[in-house]
């Protein structure tokens, strides 16, 4: 599907890369779609056009009482609405009820995830290797205990909590339960084709599961996207780093692999280093997102809503349990350092 | 005046309704009430069997069926007065019309009048609810409710409501610091959902009961002036506006029984 | 004299061009009950038009501003920057946050409520419908005033609402709550505002109905109507019975905001680390959606069917033939109309509904589709064996054609649930409904005005002026939303007051420019028509009654008529669209006998 490979691997202007399991029906019912919508469009504007040419009003010419017979016309109408029920029962509903209806079962050993919205951040609450969440309460909020978690619960030992940092492990079914704590908002996932709106009183799960191979360094790879330095605007790249160091010519680092930041942190600054790059005889720069997923809110909060993205990293399933099993141990000695 | 002639079946009914313009524009306008009030009685609907066992108020407990009970007596009542303005007009009679009207005025009246006392009873009755249980009165409570209200920065003292067999024995003003205060509120539309909706449906019927006693008062004021210059056309206004009257008592019919009585 | 006639005919007449009647009484109404307080439903059109093409212009202006926040993100507002207050930009002049969310909301709602629908309702409604089924005035001229003096104080109040010290309203034009009863700003004038636009609708709808059932004249039976009316009198029930639960939801909204209940809040809220103990919760923000949803999915039909009714004319106008398939106009029209209230919760399948629930709403959604694809079909195949004319309306009326069919075609993703996952929320749903409404109605309403201009004021409007109007129009139009369609799907997100703030965001940012600037250059290519609309009315090209050569009844009063409308009752003895009938020498039988000539 030539209109989709490219979507694969970059961010561009047309679907994000799609890294979930029940992402691709999702595209391809709305490739199918569009060739549909596509169809039908130019169908009636050579139909359109042909009748502008042709029946315009001339000197000799006079339009015709009699209505044309429409025998054609209720064809395509018929047609079209085959078409749509096609769609909706064979590629939407399906789809949909998967999405919906079938949560992963315990066998499956799934991530549950405890996700809380609140202007203008995520939160995120894993309950660790004992599968129970500690309780929580508004009244144990703080800066360092933002989700308000019972300490004194024995099974709040292992759990965790981080602001605007969601790790997952990929290949493994993965379920969030979505709050809301003040306003609506919606978790948004685009490259796992999620999307939940999260209500305040309601507690809705979502599920999903990431393919095996998509862990943050994997994607990370192959986003490296070349960009021509000619009239590149600083907003196109302002989330990216280098893939390579730049040196100009007396062998300073102008731009250094990997660093965030690097490019500048407002639009004025990024010009003048992309000037830098110019004037050292650059003409094209490789680049990668820092932090190439997003879970971003798709509801408007408040004056800040267009701030709230939390950034999303994929381990592997060993990786993700090495990773929590340490997050765990740091928790439990800042704890005891604390007392 | 022959003016009245111009915009054609003003009077006239029209021969596939059978209605004069009026009366065609009162039933819709009434299809379009049906669906304002049927809103709120949805949102009723969505949000008392939405509400956690136990959170939602009997009506019978926090409201006065009886004398919600006289109001309904009041607006029935009112209903045929208003339906016997109409037919003493048919009848040429205008003098009986107009008290027929002044007894429909006066019953909407009295029913704005237990409504009044109704409402301020609710405004100055107070619940106090509390963070954690405290003994009042023999048990635990994380509710108390009474009068006299006084609220400073510190604490909020209250003259609880009496319980038990003498209900007309008044309790000592307690104080309570606000501390151990969730939440101070009136009876009124603030304290639950309940009684928002309960505000929301009789208020909104209450203004429309006043606008009909608006309408109602002007046609009695200027009855002579409307009957000598188009007699019929003061048959039609006093039959749309009975219409819209038995629509507002209809409303009521639904109000009492599910608010009051569920 | 007093309140006690039914209507006031006295010898005043609608818009001081043209000539003034006498009928009979001898009375000269004083200006202000002649032009200002006038029951007169030419008067009253005027009005709406007037006022509500304003109200588009400054809706306009506010997105203006917004696209340059998006083409430029955090850069300062050029000329104006300084000038605007605090609740909308900070010291150097950079759109904020606040300010960003509140012109966003104010847009939306100013077009919706405060344009388009004043000016197709109101505006031509009030004008055009009496004419054309050969009645003197509406049902209750009374109230039909009463409905414009209540939809103007209720868009200034919604104006108002921008000189208080924390703005305009900010939650969207949907106002969700929560967010709408916790936010700064006036959503309590927003709601006020809102209360009074519905009771104008309202007392407006009645009127309608009533008058296009029992004022039509000898011989205009249901279907010899023009397409035109029975897309207003559809209108006129959708928003007779839809716009009253948006009012209880308002009230209910207003009381969560000023009376503190719990409609819409839960339980157990906490707003920027506050517990909301003074809320007794229990209330669902569901709740508002539901409502507010029920109105606005038939007030999108409510946006777009008068300009079908528009179209409907010049079409068959500038075709010189009959409309294909009128009896499935008029059913489709009315389908629609039924269908319309069934769908409403396609715009809340991301709220956690279930699998029933959203098949239902799937499945009338993707119903309701049927009926706007016959009606598109058979104007488009009204063309066939036509004789075009390409006049200034019909150019704004053929090219609302493939518009509307892009606005519509472009709905079906998001109609399905599953597509829906990834475009739900996205610049692609401003671009889905924006070509229905900007280069879909919009220009369905420039069509109305160039071609019912003639009638109103009795000069035409330069044909010049109105080619060019109508050539950049068309080309920025489709420049702005063309590129909405790239941008959703790459996901950016609707309401972001920074666009490449996020990853996938950043990618599609730089078809903002290309928006912006097509949004820039579509305001410029509105001062010919703005200097064409005003010139003309003094100095256009004088005609008589039937300029056009058309057959609806509209045409065969004096132009402008006066008040009372036509010379005499009118007789119909034909269907609305009688051109080119054969063996006749002209090519268009009128619908009214009197105009045979």
């Amino acid at each position: 599907m030539m209109l989709l490979a490219d979507a694969v691997s970059h961010y561009g202007n047309w679907l994000p890369p799609q890294l979930s399991t029940h992402g691709d029906k999702i595209d391809q019912l709305i490739f199918v779609l569009h060739v549909f919508m596509a169809a039908l469009f130019f169908g009636w504007g050579v139909y359109f056009v042909y009748c502008l040419v042709k029946f315009r009003a001339r000197s000799g010419h006079s339009a015709t009482y009699e209505p044309v017979k429409g025998g054609a016309s209720k064809m395509v109408e018929i047609a079209v609405i085959v078409f749509e029920l096609i769609v909706l029962f064979a590629l939407s509903m399906p789809v949909w009820a998967d999405y919906k209806n079938k949560p992963p079962t315990e066998a499956e050993n799934p991530l549950t995830v405890h996700v809380h919205s609140k202007q203008f951040e995520w939160q995120f609450h894993y309950c660790g290797p004992d599968g129970v969440f500690g309780r929580t309460d508004p009244k144990f909020i703080s800066t360092s205990n933002f989700i308000g978690l019972d300490e004194d619960d024995p099974h709040a030992k292992d759990d965790l909590q981080f602001v605007n940092d969601c790790h997952l492990p990929t290949g493994r079914p993965i379920r969030m339960e979505i709050f809301a704590r003040d306003v609506i908002h919606s978790l948004s996932i685009p490259t796992m084709r999620v999307k939940q709106d999260a209500i305040p009183g309601m507690r809705i799960p979502i599920w999903f599961t990431i393919n095996k191979d998509a862990t943050t360094a994997k994607v990370s790879e192959q986003m490296v996207q070349t960009f021509s330095l000619g009239r590149i605007s600083w907003y196109r790249i302002r989330h990216h780093v280098a893939a390579q160091d730049y040196k100009n010519k007396a062998g300073d680092i102008i731009l250094a692999k990997d660093k965030d930041g690097a490019l500048g942190s407002n639009a004025a600054a990024g010009k003048e280093i992309l000037q830098k790059l110019r004037d050292a005889g650059f003409t094209e720069i490789s680049l990668r997102p820092s932090n190439p997923l997003e879970i971003v809110c798709a509801q408007l909060c408040g004056n800040n809503h267009y701030t709230m993205k939390a950034q999303l990293k994929t381990h592997t399933a060993d990786e993700f349990e090495a990773w929590q099993a340490e997050e765990i141990k740091k928790k439990n000695t800042e704890l005891e350092i604390e007392f | 005046m022959s003016d009245s002639a111009i915009i054609p079946h003003d009077v006239e009914p029209h021969p596939l309704t059978g209605m004069y313009n009026g009366k065609f524009g009162l039933w819709l306008f009434l299809a379009s009430e049906v669906m304002l009030f049927g809103a709120l009685f949805s949102s009723y609907v969505l949000l008392r069997t939405g509400a956690p066992e136990g959170t939602w108020p009997r009506g019978e407990d926090i409201l006065n069926w009886k004398l919600a009970m006289l109001n309904t007596m009041f607006l029935i009542t009112s209903s045929v007065t208003m339906v016997m303005a109409w037919a003493e007009l048919k009848m040429n009679r205008l003098g009986k019309a107009k008290q027929m009207l002044a007894i429909t005025f006066a019953l909407a009246g009295a029913f704005m009048v237990v409504k009044y006392f109704e409402y301020t009873d609710k405004f100055h009755h107070y619940q106090v609810e509390l963070l954690a249980p405290m003994a009042h009165d023999g048990h635990d409570v994380m509710k108390i409710t009474g009068h006299n209200v006084k609220e400073t920065e510190d604490s909020v003292s209250i003259e609880p409501d009496a319980h038990g067999a003498d209900k007309s024995a008044k309790h000592a003003p307690i104080t309570i610091e606000r501390s151990k205060i969730k939440r101070v509120t009136n009876f009124g539309p603030a304290h639950s959902t309940f009684l928002a909706v309960y505000f929301t449906l009789t208020g909104l019927h209450g203004l429309h009961i006043v606008g009909g006693m608006v309408v109602i008062g002007y046609l009695i004021f200027a009855a002579d002036r409307i009957w000598k210059w188009n007699p019929e056309k003061m048959v039609n206004r006093v039959e749309c506006t009975g219409l819209y009257w038995h629509f507002v008592d209809l409303v009521w019919i639904f109000l009492f029984p599910v608010l009051y009585l569920l | 004299m007093s309140g006690a006639h039914a209507t006031d005919s006295h010898a005043g007449h609608d818009h001081g061009h043209g000539h003034s009647h006498d009928h009979g009484h001898g009375h000269e109404l004083p200006f202000w009950r002649k032009y200002i307080f006038s029951v007169d439903h030419k008067v009253i059109g005027v009005q709406y038009t007037i006022t509500s093409l304003l109200f588009l212009l400054f809706g306009f202006a506010l997105m203006w501003v917004m696209r340059f926040q998006l083409a430029y993100p955090g850069q300062p507002i050029p000329i104006i920057g300084k000038m605007l207050g605090a609740s909308l930009v900070d010291s150097s002049g950079i759109l904020i946050g606040n300010g960003y969310n509140a012109f966003g909301a104010m847009h939306g709602t100013i077009m919706v409520f405060l344009g388009i629908v004043p000016l197709a309702v109101g505006g031509f409604g009030n004008y055009v419908l009496p004419l054309q089924i050969g009645a003197p005035d509406m049902a209750f001229p009374r109230l039909n005033m009463a409905s414009y003096w209540v939809y103007l104080p209720g868009g200034l109040i919604m104006l108002a609402s921008f000189f208080t010290r924390d703005g305009a309203a900010q939650s969207g034009w949907t106002s969700y709550p929560p967010l709408s009863v916790v936010n700064i700003g006036g959503q309590t004038w927003w709601l006020i505002g809102m209360v009074f636009l519905i009771t104008s609708s309202l007392l407006g709808s009645v009127n309608f109905i009533v008058t296009t059932v029992q004022l039509r004249v000898k011989g205009l039976s249901f279907f010899r109507l023009p397409f035109f009316v029975w897309a207003q009198l559809v209108t006129s029930f959708l928003l007779l019975l839809a716009f009253p639960p948006l009012e209880a939801a308002a009230v209910m909204q207003l009381m969560d905001r000023v009376a503190g209940t719990s409609f819409f809040m839960p339980g157990g809220l906490i707003v920027t680390d506050v517990v909301q103990n003074q809320y007794s919760g229990g209330g669902s923000p569901v709740l508002w959606q539901h409502l507010f949803w029920f109105l606005a999915h038939p007030e999108v039909y409510v946006l777009i069917l008068p300009g079908l009714g528009i179209i409907a004319e010049v079409i068959a106008n500038n075709t010189r033939k009959p409309l294909w398939g009128y009896k499935a106009l008029v059913h489709s029209a009315i389908f629609l109309g039924f269908m319309s209230f069934i769908v409403w919760a396609h715009h809340m399948f991301m709220t956690g509904m279930g699998t029933t629930l959203s098949t239902f709403f799937q499945f009338t959604t993707m119903v309701i589709s049927v009926p706007s694809v016959i009606i598109l079909t058979c104007f488009i195949i009204s063309l066939w064996g036509a004789s075009i004319r390409y006049t200034v309306p019909m150019l704004f009326a053929l090219s609302f054609l493939p518009m509307f069919a892009i606005g519509g075609l472009t709905g079906l993703p998001l109609g399905l649930t599953a597509s829906d996952i990834h475009l739900h929320d996205t610049y692609y749903v401003i671009g889905h409904f924006h070509y229905v409404v900007a280069p879909g109605t919009i220009f369905a309403m420039f069509a109305g005005i160039y071609y019912w201009f003639p009638k109103v004021t009795g000069r035409k409007m330069s044909d010049l002026l109105g080619k060019i109007h109508w050539f950049f129009s068309f080309i920025f139009i489709n420049g702005v939303f063309m590129p909405m369609f790239f941008q959703g799907m790459a996901g950016i997100l609707r309401r972001q007051y920074d666009q490449s703030y996020q990853l996938h965001g950043a990618s599609a940012q730089g078809l903002s420019m290309m928006a912006s600037w097509s949004a820039w250059c579509l305001g410029l290519a509105q001062i010919p028509f703005i200097i064409n609309f005003f010139y003309s009315a003094f100095a256009g090209k004088k005609v008589g009654k039937n300029p056009w050569e058309a057959t609806t009844l509209e045409w065969s009063a004096p132009s402008p008529p006066p008040h009372g409308n036509f010379d005499a009752v009118p007789v119909v003895q034909c269907g609305p669209y009688e051109y080119s009938v054969p063996g006749r020498k002209s090519d268009y039988l009128p619908q009214n006998i009197a105009m045979e000539a």
